[in-house]
């Protein structure tokens, strides 16, 4: 019965990490010293993508872009997930809220 | 620093302000009492505070979508909100009755909800850079200054409404507080959207027409939750909330005007 169970539960776990690698791509976008690195991030056409921000000041940024309808506070320190997509090719421009002047990147999907 | 701080405040004041602005005119007009603005107020300001300061906490609720969830779910119920106050002023419109506690109590909500969802973002932003050396002085004199703008526009927002008569400040009222519930009900998409419960996409992009994030797109932003690039998900939210306040509202005003007139035929 206990191993039925575990073997349903690694069964579930390994579907699980199955459907997150064939399901949505995953980039990386950290905040440092009120810049976003890297400042430009290339995404596939058509795609839903999970975009984690990585907040590494000690200050809140606010994740804003118009040309993709999205913000999203992101406090000093914190991790945080923003969907994206899916987007025809093009260049969608994104800022901090919090620090206009440095804060700029954009995404290009192609 | 200082026009960072202008421009973050008077977007966050303008969208609550003008719907504060909407109720106390209309309510000015129609001779109820404003005790609750006080208290909306005061909940606003530890709403704000209450907020701002769990944010990383409630970031992390539903696997990281926290926020956008909290944020659409304040939209939705302040949508509700007014629904029901509408209904309620056209009920108070046609047949004059004190305050009832549901009814101070809703609008208590109301700007309490409105405030929170924008005032956490002043109260986050605020103090965490405060306490940096070069930003004191340009961040609060920013940040008066984006109050100040957004208080005189809502300033002569208030006196423009007062301007009507009763009945037509009552129809010009429910009009724009149509468009602001529904705004925030597109917003809230938005905010669903972002956090993968709705599925994403673009209608159109009227950024060449009337940028977003100019004087014109931000006051429209503020008052019907203009959006540049809708997605099809947005575009149904608005129109079926729009519909069915407007709906709501008419079957409420037929039916008081047909009260009115079999009580004159009588």
């Amino acid at each position: 019965m206990v191993i039925k169970y575990r073997l349903s539960v690694l069964a579930l776990s390994l579907l699980s990490s199955v459907y997150a690698f064939a399901g949505k791509p995953e980039f990386e976008l950290t905040i440092r010293q009120h810049l976003f690195e890297p400042s430009i991030i290339v995404i596939p056409a058509n795609t839903k993508i999970k975009l984690w921000v990585h907040n590494e000041d000690a200050t809140p940024e606010e994740f804003e872009s118009y040309e993709l309808n999205r913000e999203k506070v992101i406090l000093g320190g914190q991790r945080s997930v923003i969907f994206i997509g899916p987007l025809p090719p093009g260049e969608y421009p994104f800022f901090g809220e919090f620090n206009p002047k440095s804060a700029q990147g954009k995404i290009i999907v192609e | 620093m200082l026009l960072t701080s202008v421009i973050i405040v008077i977007r966050e004041v303008l969208e609550a302000a003008l719907l504060v602005s909407i109720l106390l005119s209309l309510c000015f007009q129609l001779g109820i009492e404003r005790s609750w603005f006080k208290w909306g107020l005061l909940g606003g300001i530890a709403g704000s505070i209450g907020l701002g300061s769990q944010l990383g906490y409630i970031s992390n609720w539903f696997d990281g979508v926290g926020q956008e969830v909290i944020d659409a779910g304040l939209q939705i119920f302040i949508y509700i909100c007014l629904l029901y106050i509408c209904v309620q002023f056209i009920n108070h419109f046609y047949k004059r009755h004190p305050l009832t506690n549901v009814l101070r109590a809703t609008l208590i909500i109301i700007i309490s909800c409105a405030m929170t969802r924008e005032g956490s973002e002043i109260y986050i932003y605020l103090s965490a850079f405060q306490s940096l050396p070069e930003t004191g002085v340009s961040l609060y004199s920013g940040s008066a200054i984006g109050l100040g703008i957004g208080f005189s526009c809502c300033a002569l927002f208030y006196y423009w409404l007062l301007s009507f008569s009763p009945s037509r400040a009552l129809l010009v009222s429910c009009a724009l507080l149509t468009m602001v519930a529904s705004g925030m009900m597109l917003q809230a998409g938005k905010m669903l959207i972002q956090a993968d419960l709705l599925p994403d996409g673009q209608l159109w992009d009227s950024n060449s027409l009337l940028p977003e994030d100019g004087l014109t797109g931000q006051l429209l932003y503020a008052l019907a939750g203009y959006e540049a690039t809708p997605a099809p998900a947005q575009l149904i939210m608005y129109s079926l909330s729009a519909a069915c306040m407007a709906t709501v509202m008419l079957l409420r005003y037929n039916s008081w005007r047909k009260q009115k007139v079999a009580e004159e035929i009588s």
